[in-house]
């Protein structure tokens, strides 16, 4: 599985893309182990697309599959 | 003025001649004149767009030079309000066209009264902080206008376009109103991530104006400059739920009731400010205390409110949205300050 980490993620996770050993599993138990292996990632209200979708936290991610982990983001 | 002046924006197939007199004929409204409303307002108005409206609440600091388009070194000098200075640079760039400034914090009433007021076609979003791109929300679906979401931090930046009948909204998107989120006083930010969603912000305008509406881009852009970054990604329609309160069947515009207006207080006599956000629900104080902490502010919480001090200024953050912001007595400045740590 893919991940890639945009703005402060990628500070907090040391790099701005990952290559995890993971999956199938759903967007929920995915950020559960997320968490786990990365417990100084701010997870909260981040929002998690699959493969360019936005999906709920039921989907179930494929091990081939790229997650991309988006902060909301205000400053303009 | 020369007939040749959009002679290269014409030669475009897609707009033409047909499509530059629509754009001619259009009133846009940018909320926010910062770096993405300078970025905007500046490409509209050579674009030869008919009308622009601006709205910001600031005036122009020497921090705001890196980035902010519209502004230079005489105006954060003058400390001339941002919608003033704007106005005065886009009649330089276009004499040909109408603006209207306005030097507003802008609240819901402010909102419904320039969209009752003006025959609006688009609205831009040029702010800094969610609890007003709720309220934009509301009123775009109410007014049935779309309005083109843009933000940027770092090198980080998202641009998504909310069409009132076709896309999903902004609450769709995002159900809770994030209580942090990336911003750019603390987080920094470089000029090149703003033009980049300036640019995409002003190219979904040119296509919705001028008449090229197929061609919306209704996936939420977001790219990382620094990371080498970019995804572009489909709002699951099925998001869209009947139960929406500014999309749905029966919407109630939440935002928009002057209820959850935000409301400011001075304390007499001492230089506090009381100030109530609008939520829907409770605000996760953990989040933001983390959030404060990591950008080095002195951070201090119980289970019922959160502390934070940076210089003079300390905010006290109920879980309820109310906060107290000590070391001003000027409510513009105690919720500029509040927005730092609280988006």
């Amino acid at each position: 599985m893919k991940i890639l980490c945009f703005a402060h993620l990628s500070e907090q996770i040391g790099s701005p893309s990952l290559e995890l050993e993971l999956g199938p599993m759903t967007v929920a138990s995915f950020v559960e182990e997320f968490k786990s292996r990365y417990p100084n990632a701010r997870l909260d209200q981040v929002m998690i697309a699959v493969n360019e979708q936005f999906v709920e936290e039921d989907h179930l991610i494929g091990a081939n599959d790229t997650v991309a982990l988006l902060p909301p983001v205000s400053g303009g | 003025m020369s007939q040749d002046r959009y002679s290269r924006q014409q030669n475009f197939a897609p707009i033409g001649v047909s499509g530059q007199q629509k754009l001619k004929d259009s009133h846009v409204l940018i909320v926010g004149a910062g770096a993405l409303g300078s970025g905007t307002a500046e490409t509209l108005a050579r674009a030869g767009v008919g009308a622009i409206t601006i709205i910001d609440r600031d005036y122009v600091e020497w921090s705001n030079l890196q980035r902010q388009s519209l502004y230079a070194e005489q105006d954060a000098f003058e400390q001339l309000p941002k919608a003033v200075a704007a106005a005065s640079r886009l009649k330089q760039i276009n004499s040909e066209m109408t603006i209207n400034a306005h030097v507003m914090d802008c609240n819901a009433a402010d909102l419904v009264s320039l969209l009752e007021r003006h025959s609006i076609d688009l609205i831009l979003d040029g702010t800094d902080h969610f609890a007003i791109r709720y309220l934009i929300n509301d009123a775009a679906y109410r007014f049935r206008i779309p309005w083109i979401y843009g933000a940027c931090s770092g090198s980080y930046g998202a641009v998504c376009s909310f069409i009132p009948g076709q896309t999903t909204c902004l609450h769709c998107l995002l159900k809770k109103m994030p209580a942090v989120s990336a911003s750019c006083d603390l987080e920094g930010i470089i000029a090149p991530a703003v033009q980049m969603v300036a640019a995409m912000q002003s190219a979904e305008a040119l296509k919705w104006l001028s008449g090229n509406r197929t061609q919306m881009n209704v996936n939420y852009t977001v790219f990382d400059l620094w990371s080498n970054m970019h995804q572009s990604i489909g709002l699951n329609r099925r998001a869209r739920q009947e139960a929406c309160p500014t999309c749905g069947g029966q919407p109630s515009y939440p935002y928009l009731n002057s209820e959850s207006a935000v409301k400011a207080e001075t304390l007499c006599g001492r230089t506090s400010v009381w100030l109530r956000y609008p939520r829907q629900e409770a605000l996760n104080l953990e989040a933001v205390a983390d959030h404060a902490r990591e950008l080095q502010a002195e951070v201090k919480s119980n289970p019922y409110l959160v502390q934070i001090q940076e210089g003079d200024f300390r905010l006290v953050l109920f879980q309820d949205g109310r906060a107290l912001v000590h070391g001003t007595s000027d409510p513009l400045e105690a919720k500029k300050f509040y927005q730092r740590y609280v988006s």
